[in-house]
Formats: C-alpha cells, structure tokens, sequence
C-alpha cells in the first residue's frame, strides 16, 4: 500500500530574507489559477491571502536526531504538522512550507529523509529561494543563513530587479552561480514568475538528478588565463619572470578555427589536458604542443626562458594556470614579443575560499565501487556538516546502469538509474557546501577510480 | 545496548480465523480518535476534519454527532464515568460534551492554537490538555486548576499513571511526570532525542516510550534508569502493555515486537517477533484484562493475537480492510473490538 511516486504530495520550500518578495511570491501562488489545493505552513505570519487553501502557523523547533550512525538537526514542528496534514491528504494537493528569513534550510531537508512517513507520503519538490537584488549585499559576505539559502536552492528569484542596474545583476548573478550552480535563477519584479518554474520542479527527484542546467557542468576551469595566437612554422620562446609561485602549469593546444564550435573544444581538451598528471620542465627545456600538461620551474631568480618549436603554421592557443602579467611572462620570437590576438580570463576557482561554492567534478572512467563506497562514507562522515547538498551520476565498474545519488548534508540517497547503453560511460558530480576544497575532492575522487 | 536484529522465530501457525463485525458504520472522514466510553456502551469516533460521532456499542445506531472542533479536532478523553467526553482541537480550545444530550458543557482555551492532546485521569475528575508547550490541568466542569511552566518543545503525549496519581508528558527531550496537586514538575527523565508516545506500565513501574530515533525505552520510575532498545525500522509511535505488565508490545516496523518485563526486566533480552504484517504497524492494543493482542497496520490488516503462556504469537484471528488502520480500540470489557480505516469505515467485531 506504498502510495506510487505520483501519488505522494509535493512540497516546495520557499525561504529568503524578510522583505525580499517571498510573501509577495506566496500569494501569487496562492491567487494564481493552477488547479491546484495548497497547504501552506507558515513560520512568521505574513499577510498571505486564503480563499480554498489552507494555512497553519507553526513555530520552527529544531532537533537533534540521532539516527544510528549520523546526528543531524531536523524540524520537529514540520513532522508533526505535515503528520496531520497527511490525514486530510484529500483536502489539497501540493504543500508550500514557508520559512522564516532567518531560518537554515538544511533541517528542512532533511526532515524529509528521516521519517518514514514523510517518505511515504510526501516528496520534497524543490527549495525555492528569493532574493532581494538590491539589498542581498548586505547580507550575502556575513549571513550564514543568506549563504545557506542561496546553497540550498534550486531555483532562486532574483527579485526587485527594476531597483538595480543590469550591470550589478550581472554581477549578483555571476556571484549566486558561484556559489551555487545548481540553481536555476530567474529574474523577477515583483516576484512575478511563471508557476511551472518553481512548482514541480524535481529538484529532490533521482530521476532529474541530472536534468541540469548546462552551466552547471561547466567546469570551473583550471587555469586562469588564455591566448590565442597566429604562429608560424618555427621556434619561439616563453619567457617568464619571477612570481608569486616556484613553478606555473601551462598546455599549448592547436586551435582548427576561430569558430566557437572549435574554440569549445579546444576548451575542453585543455580541461581534460589540466585534469592529467603534469610533467615537470626545467629552463631550456621545450613546451611542445598538443596534450601536454607541462608544470614550468621557473629559476629561483631572473628570467626563464623555455623554447617552443611549432612545426605547423596556423592558430594555437596556450593556457597559463595564473594570469602571465603576474610573471611578466610572454611569448617571443626573435626577442620580439608576440602579442596574442585575443586573450581571456577564467575565474579562478579558488576566489571564494571560505564562502560558499559548488564544485563540479567531471572525470571519464569507471569507479572501483569499494572505493567509491568507503571514499563517499569518509566524506560525509568528515565534511558532512559543509556539504549543503550534492548531485550526480556515476559510472561504477561492472554495471550496466548509471548510478545516480543526491544528498542533503549526511543523508544521501542513491540507486542505479537506467542503463548506460551507448552514451559515454563518466562521472559527474557537484558538490555546493562551505569551505570546499576542490583539490582534495578531486584527487580523492580520482582515487576511486578502477 | 539490546537489539532487535537477533530472531526468536514464531512457530508456523494455523491460518486465523477470520473476524466478524458485529456492526460497520461509515463516516466519510479520516478518524482521529476512537475511544470506548468506560461502561463500554459508546464508542465516540472523532473525524479530522471535526465531527465527533458517538455510536451505540451495541447495534452501531449513531447516538449523538457533535460538532467537534473547526478546524480539525485532534484528540479525545472520556470521563471515567461515561458521561463527559473531553476533546481538543486546532480552533485552540478543549471542549466537553456531555454524552446523554450531546451538548457542549464547557469550553475551554488551550494556550495555543494547536491543542493536539488530552487525557482524563482515570480515578478523578481532573483532565490535561497540552497545547504546543502549554499545559493546563482542568476540573470537570471545565474550570482551570492549574497551568504549569511551559515545556521545553511541544508536548507529543499524555498518559495518567494508571492508579492516577500522576501523570506523564513526553516532549523533546524524553518524559517529564507530574503530581496534580503539585505545581512543578516531580521528575524529569531526559533523553537527547524527539519522544513521541509513552504508555505506564499497569503496575507504574515502567514507563515505556516510542522515540522520532527509532529507540523505545523503559524508564524505571522509581530510580529513573533507561534501558534503551535499538534497532527498529522506523520512529515508534505504537506501545501496549499487557495487562499484568509482563509484556510491552511495540510497533516502529512490519512486525510488532514484545519485550518481556519479568525476572530482571527486558535488559538483554531477546524480543519476540510476531510476523504477518506487510506494510508498518500503525496501532496495537492489549485487552484490559484478557490475554489478546491486537495489532492495525498501514496495509490494512487487523491481526488479534494470542499472547498468553501456551500460545504465545499465534495469529488468532484476522480481517483485512481496503484501506490503512487508523485506530483500534478493546471496549473496556474486553469484548468487543473497534476498528477504523483511513476512509472511514467503521466496524466493531465480537471476539
């Protein structure tokens, strides 16, 4: 008598800061004609609008749950009232569950995991998050639970958009997806959005777990810097000065055309390149082209100088781990410098060290599932409490079907999904949390492989 | 720490028997509470959504409909004289009724806007609501005696010792008992952890509780030891002591488990494991004074069980029901048994 997946009633949490528009957001839900009966459990009483639904106050009380092996905070309140709203189950049929401005999702989410009858008759939909575009600055580099909101979300409203400029949008923008990848966002004036966009979303769904957006999975890249240059059949030298580091990493990959098609994959070959062990180049000794991951040790003082032989004239394009101008490094020829005819910079992965940020892991190549098993177990034994939330779709050795897995802070749930077939056996993974190293994940991911 | 993985395996037992409803009723509501009058002549059955049937015990005849609570009533008590049913509900109020005219007798306020409990005792006139982490001791005639400190998170469960001396809460945090002529709570036993249901032991040596982890426990109320028992499937909401207070019968699973309290009590013991339900265990009484264990689960199995020395976890007999248990009740002399499913219907089988 397991009610089937559809049969179980969806529930999208709504969190953001007082005043960025969530209650604004709630009665448009509310008032919008959807066909739909909504529940909606209240932590602070906003000035939401009822006709047919129904709203019940609550007052958020925090747990601490023991469950066998892991400890983690739930909500008691929520337990107890969706326990009752589940008996009336004929009376609505979605649940919107609207947080305090202060409140951390997490204890949210996890509710849904550890309790079987929330299980059984409720899924977690989506966390939906508004934020005010013009007023998250203040909060968004102190706040913890505006960092957690914005880590936790799915979807985010970026809200009151007609009280900024685009240019800082883009920037907000630019700074949200760092710190959450994962999330659709959308911009909005008065939190007016289409429904479909924040209900039924599948934000928890295994099935969807990577139904995601395509800038998800664009890897944070490795390096800092690309040039590209027209070079003709002959040798050239890199020359470098001294820098912040002993040694910079730098591949030199041939370019087809000036195409993007072309540029895209060069793009992701040098991705790839930087993904491989890197092979140490003393001074004066050659940069070849190609798949060549060489890690420059630049002398202790003065100018290093490494010789660069192309053999075929045509477009090249050389990535640099940090921005040459930190090294006074460049190309020349002759002891003519080559300026490059296009450069541009990557983000460096590291810029929000101690804030809030996803890492996307991609690597080809089958898992050693012991490996995987005791590599996932460690993982989120030590660094549970920092991982937010994370998705993903593995390739284990020996199995037809993909893998795929999402988790809440320690709560991961997983099962093989359909069958690989003959799409491309790999594993992609992303992990959105705090003070995340993704060195140290990546190489210990690396670990398990076969 | 005892347990539950290791199997006492139960005999093979002779097919049950199947249960004849002595009468079927229908509501049309999800039935919330369900509760004997203690002469056994009423069974009042409390729909979600507010109404409050009280039926004759006998032919199944509706008696009184009350109005219950708008929205959505939560609880039921009786009087231990029959004549006032007591009844909580999400408008913030206690309310009694009285059961030969169906009329309101009183009304209270419970604190809060969610009053999810309340418990007459069984020796006075005295009853307990719990409001969120308000609780309010009452007189029958619905004047406030007493409301105490708030407790530390809402209040999950209320039980009278059964000689009605005190009486328990449970919360967050595990169990905190009271004296009714006291204004301050007597003890406090704490666990780190969400308890959600306690049940005395007949004699009041134990009381036993169902915890949100997965745990049930025995605290011995004399000392305020815990014997902690682990290894359940899911959080415990379901708990019944037999009658002489040898056997705690106990759901959080597929298979009701049943620790047995004589000698040295139930500390590293192996349980018994009684099997036949396929879907989680929602609700199991003991008879009051007989021997018979009956067990209601999500997948909408009525089992009654043997439990006493010879036969112990034999299935004695069985109905099936289209939909989930939702409440089971003995009447009070033991014989007769009330049933409610998620629809609504109700029947009462003659054992």
């Amino acid at each position: 008598m397991m009610p089937r997946a559809e049969e179980r009633v969806p529930v999208t949490v709504l969190t953001g800061f007082l005043g960025s528009g969530k209650t604004t957001l709630l009665n448009r839900i509310l008032t919008e004609n959807h066909g739909k009966k909504i529940a909606v459990i209240e932590n602070e009483f906003g000035e939401v609008g009822i006709d047919n639904d129904l709203v019940i106050g609550a007052e958020e009380e925090i747990f601490e749950m023991n469950n066998g092996c892991i400890c983690c905070t739930v909500r008691g309140d929520l337990i107890r009232i969706l326990g009752h709203l589940m008996k009336r189950r004929d009376k609505f049929d979605y649940i919107m569950i609207e947080t305090t401005g202060m409140a951390d999702p997490g204890p949210v989410a996890q509710t849904f995991y550890v309790d079987d009858e929330m299980q059984r008759n409720l899924t977690l939909d989506a966390i939906v998050t508004v934020v005010d575009a013009k007023h998250i600055w203040e909060h968004i580099d102190d706040s913890d639970e505006a960092k957690e909101q914005v880590a936790f979300a799915d979807v985010i409203l970026l809200n009151k958009i007609d009280l900024v400029t685009p240019e800082d949008l883009d920037k907000l923008e630019a700074r949200l997806k760092s710190m959450n990848s994962l999330a659709k966002i959308y911009r909005t004036q008065d939190a007016a959005v289409d429904m479909d966009k924040i209900l039924n979303v599948g934000g928890f769904n295994l099935d969807r777990a990577l139904d995601m957006d395509p800038r998800f999975m664009e890897p944070e890249y490795p390096f800092e810097w690309s040039g590209l240059y027209a070079l003709q059949a002959g040798t050239y030298e890199w020359v470098m000065g001294e820098g912040p580091d002993p040694s910079m990493d730098l591949v030199l990959l041939p370019l087809s055309s000036t195409g993007l098609a072309a540029r895209d994959a060069t793009l992701m070959d040098a991705v790839l390149t930087f993904s491989d062990d890197e092979s140490p180049l003393n001074p004066e000794e050659t940069i070849r082209t190609g798949k060549q991951h060489h890690q420059l040790l630049l002398n202790a003082s003065g100018q290093s100088v490494f010789p660069c032989v192309i053999e075929q004239a045509g477009l090249y394009m050389l990535f640099t781990e940090h921005h040459p101008n930190e090294f006074d490094a460049s190309l020349r020829m002759m002891g003519t410098q080559i300026d490059p005819q296009e450069t541009r910079e990557y983000k460096p992965d590291h810029e929000h060290d101690e804030a809030v940020t996803s890492v996307g892991i991609t690597l080809p190549g089958d898992l050693n599932l012991d490996k995987l098993n005791q590599w996932l177990s460690q993982l989120l034994r030590t660094k549970g409490q920092d991982i937010f939330r994370m998705k993903g779709v593995l390739s284990v050795k020996g199995w037809e079907e993909r893998f795929v897995f999402q988790g809440v802070h320690m709560l991961f749930d997983g099962r093989p999904d359909r069958p690989w077939g003959s799409t491309l056996r790999h594993n992609k993974m992303i992990f959105i949390g705090r003070n995340l190293d993704r060195a140290a994940l990546e190489g210990s991911f690396q670990q398990c492989l076969v | 720490m005892p347990r539950v993985m290791m199997q006492r395996k139960t005999k093979p037992q002779a097919s049950p028997e199947p249960l004849k409803s002595l009468w079927r009723s229908h509501i049309d509501d999800h039935v919330i509470g369900l509760a004997w009058s203690p002469d056994s002549r009423v069974l009042a059955a409390a729909g979600v959504s507010g109404p409050i049937t009280l039926f004759d015990g006998e032919t199944g005849a509706v008696v009184h409909t009350v109005s219950g609570h708008t929205p959505d009533t939560m609880a039921i008590s009786w009087h231990k004289d029959s004549q006032i049913l007591a009844s909580v509900g999400q408008d913030g109020k206690v309310r009694l009724w009285n059961r030969l005219t169906g009329e309101q007798c009183a009304e209270m306020s419970g604190g809060s806007s969610w009053v999810e409990q309340v418990a007459f005792s069984p020796h006075s006139d005295e009853l307990v609501s719990a409001a969120g982490r308000k609780l309010r001791l009452w007189n029958a005639a619905g004047e406030l005696i007493h409301e105490y400190p708030d407790a530390n998170s809402t209040i999950t469960d209320i039980k009278w010792k059964p000689d009605g001396s005190q009486f328990a809460i449970s919360a967050y945090n595990g169990v905190v008992l009271y004296d009714p002529r006291a204004p301050e709570p007597l003890h406090r036993f704490e666990w780190q952890g969400s308890t959600l249901a306690i049940e005395w032991s007949p004699d009041g040596k134990y009381i036993a509780t169902g915890d949100q982890d997965s745990t049930v426990h025995f605290w011995i109320t004399d000392t305020g030891q815990d014997l902690q028992m682990w290894g359940y499937e899911t959080k415990v909401l379901e708990l019944a002591w037999n009658q002489n207070g040898r056997y705690l019968a106990t759901g959080g699973g597929t298979r009701v488990i049943i620790w047995d309290c004589s000698g040295k009590g139930p500390a590293g013991t192996k349980p018994l494991l009684l099997e036949g339900h396929t879907h989680l265990i929602k609700h199991l009484t003991f008879q009051s004074r007989g021997t018979l264990l009956a067990s209601g689960g999500n997948d909408g199995l009525l089992a009654i069980w043997e439990t006493s020395k010879k036969h112990t976890s034999n299935m004695r007999s069985s109905a099936v029901f289209k939909h989930a248990i939702a409440g089971l009740a003995w009447s009070p002399d033991d014989s007769r048994m009330a049933v409610v499913d998620e629809t609504g219907v109700v029947a009462v089988v003659q054992l």
